[in-house]
């Protein structure tokens, strides 16, 4: 339970923790973008080059980011079954009773896997292990703030994801406290049928549905204490300036899709 | 007789991360059989995790946990039988209550026992007895409790199933002084009528004097002081070092005692002070 991976912010001093994190989420969907315009061996070669490159510049222990991959590992492992069994092409590798698979195929299966990799690894680098919750939902309550225009809640809507985020480890607290008290009482999770697991679940969602109802309760309470009421006229304490260094990742980012475009048109072996 | 021993236990949470927290470090310790051993210490000594070390929701890191001198982690499949020896009352246990009605949340334990439904009912009564939760109340649902009501409702839910050892992490912490009175009571019932053991976790030093025999005191990890109540509070000065303090009223007796009023030594609580004032002074004196 303690170990998920799942939103863990990683303090450490490193450019990377230092950026804008508008800048950061701007990067990381350009980062998305780049990974799905790499089409041959030298692009998908550049890409893990630069997750390697991310990984060094945040200075977080490679085994920390590599745990957020185990989650995903049964979707990464299908994925490129998929593909090395299911994608056609026109040299064959092995053939063997029905089953043939192409060169292309081994390809399109290794970049389909590279490409997950780089993506998990790089929007989790860029957004969860680097960023605090509190400064993404910050960014983007101002990223979507232009939205305003056509009245959407743009800051509660950050809100509501702060919150979110904020209880995710408090729930999961609250879920193992409850999983204890009942196991103490002799409930037994890990044998029996289908059903008789099910059935274990109950004394652990009822109290953990109970609790987060109060908890929600006495939150709003407690922001109506403060007088909270929304958005409107609320400043910040901590305002963020984007910086030189910000653009200057942009333009790196901006420069090295330009690069993965020019290293397509250098086609060796296969191209997606 | 020592029923339940740790013999230098460690436990480390998150090993290996930036969030790495020693809270058990190197603790040897023994309960004796049929006492009341409290365990005190304040926030962050390692108390909680302590107790979860007890009935095997938590293994340590390094050393053993001995339920009359055998290994809990030996079998480590049996752990539910170790489970229903030890009951644990975890800390603000009303927030587990799930079932429709008080009995039938009491019952829970004994039914995951696998008991008979006339066995299960006897005890169900039995463990409310204890708490002092009248026979009306168990029909209703939890819901409809105070909180100091569903407090003893949850502790009777272990009482029910009628641990040897019975751990309850800080019983009585949020409640009013007579609702924290009736629920040490019934716990101090429940050891005597059944010759259990009893573990209380706390951080108040009156009610760990009022009702142990043994105690404990944790800091920093580590168990810093243990022994029999009266060899514990003659160390006055290593609990205050530690932050924790002999109770008042035995406070004012060793200032009495320094001004020359002849109070006998070991006065913990505000009964046996005024009963030792009264013996002093003849009966004609009110205190």
């Amino acid at each position: 339970m303690k170990n998920i991976a799942f939103g863990q912010y990683y303090p450490a001093h490193s450019p990377l923790h230092a950026m804008d994190a508008r800048m950061k989420v701007i990067l990381s969907v350009l980062y998305i973008v780049a990974a799905f315009l790499c089409k041959n061996v030298l692009a998908f070669g550049a890409l893990l080059v630069s997750a390697a490159v991310l990984l060094i510049l945040s200075r977080i222990p490679a085994r920390i980011v590599l745990r957020s991959l185990r989650p995903l590992f049964f979707i990464m492992l299908f994925t490129a079954v998929l593909n090395l069994f299911f994608a056609t092409g026109t040299s064959v590798l092995v053939s063997f009773w029905r089953i043939t698979i192409y060169v292309e195929g081994v390809y399109s299966a290794v970049f389909m896997l590279v490409r997950i990799i780089v993506l998990i690894f790089g929007t989790s680098i860029f957004l969860t292990y680097t960023t605090t919750p509190i400064a993404l939902t910050d960014a983007i309550e101002s990223l979507l703030s232009p939205l305003r225009l056509i009245r959407f809640p743009a800051h509660e809507f950050a809100m509501m994801m702060s919150i979110a985020l904020r209880f995710i480890p408090t729930l999961m607290e609250e879920t193992s406290k409850i999983m204890n008290a009942q196991k103490a009482r002799g409930v037994d999770f890990s044998s029996g049928g289908l059903v008789k697991r099910a059935k274990a679940l109950v004394p652990i969602l009822i109290p953990l549905i109970v609790s987060s109802v109060r908890r929600a309760d006495e939150l709003a309470m407690a922001m109506e204490c403060r007088c909270y009421r929304g958005g409107k006229g609320r400043t910040k304490m901590k305002v963020s300036h984007l910086r030189i260094g910000d653009f200057a990742a942009l333009a790196c980012m901006i420069a090295f899709g330009a690069t993965l475009l020019y290293l397509n048109h250098r086609g060796i072996g296969y191209t997606m | 007789m020592a029923v339940l021993t740790l013999e230098h236990v460690s436990y480390i949470y998150g090993e290996g991360t930036p969030f790495e927290i020693r809270a058990l470090d190197d603790v040897s310790l023994s309960v004796r059989e049929g006492t009341v051993t409290g365990i005190i210490g304040h926030t962050g000594s390692g108390k909680s995790t302590m107790v979860q070390l007890f009935n095997g929701l938590e293994k340590p890191t390094a050393g053993r946990v001995l339920l009359d001198g055998k290994d809990i982690w030996a079998e480590p499949k049996k752990m539910r039988d170790i489970r229903f020896r030890v009951g644990l009352v975890m800390q603000y246990p009303e927030y587990q209550l799930f079932e429709e009605t008080i009995r039938a949340d009491i019952a829970f334990g004994p039914r995951n026992m696998g008991l008979t439904e006339e066995e299960i009912s006897r005890r169900t009564k039995e463990a409310a007895a204890f708490v002092g939760l009248e026979e009306a109340l168990l029909d209703r649902s939890p819901f409809e409790l105070s909180g100091g009501q569903k407090r003893r409702a949850a502790i009777a839910g272990i009482m029910a199933m009628r641990p040897e050892i019975l751990v309850l992490d800080e019983p009585a912490a949020g409640l009013d002084p007579r609702g924290r009175d009736a629920i040490l009571e019934g716990i101090r019932a429940y050891g005597k009528e059944t010759g259990s053991t009893v573990i209380i976790v706390s951080h108040s030093m009156e009610d760990m004097a009022a009702y142990c025999d043994d105690i404990v005191v944790m800091a920093q990890a580590k168990v810093c002081l243990s022994g029999t109540r009266d060899e514990v509070f003659a160390n006055a000065k290593r609990l205050t070092d530690v932050g924790l303090d002999v109770p008042q009223i035995t406070h004012l007796m060793m200032k009495l005692r320094a001004r020359g009023v002849a109070v006998p030594e070991g006065i913990y609580t505000v009964e046996a002070a005024s009963a030792a004032l009264r013996k002093l002074f003849g009966k004609g004196h009110t205190v």
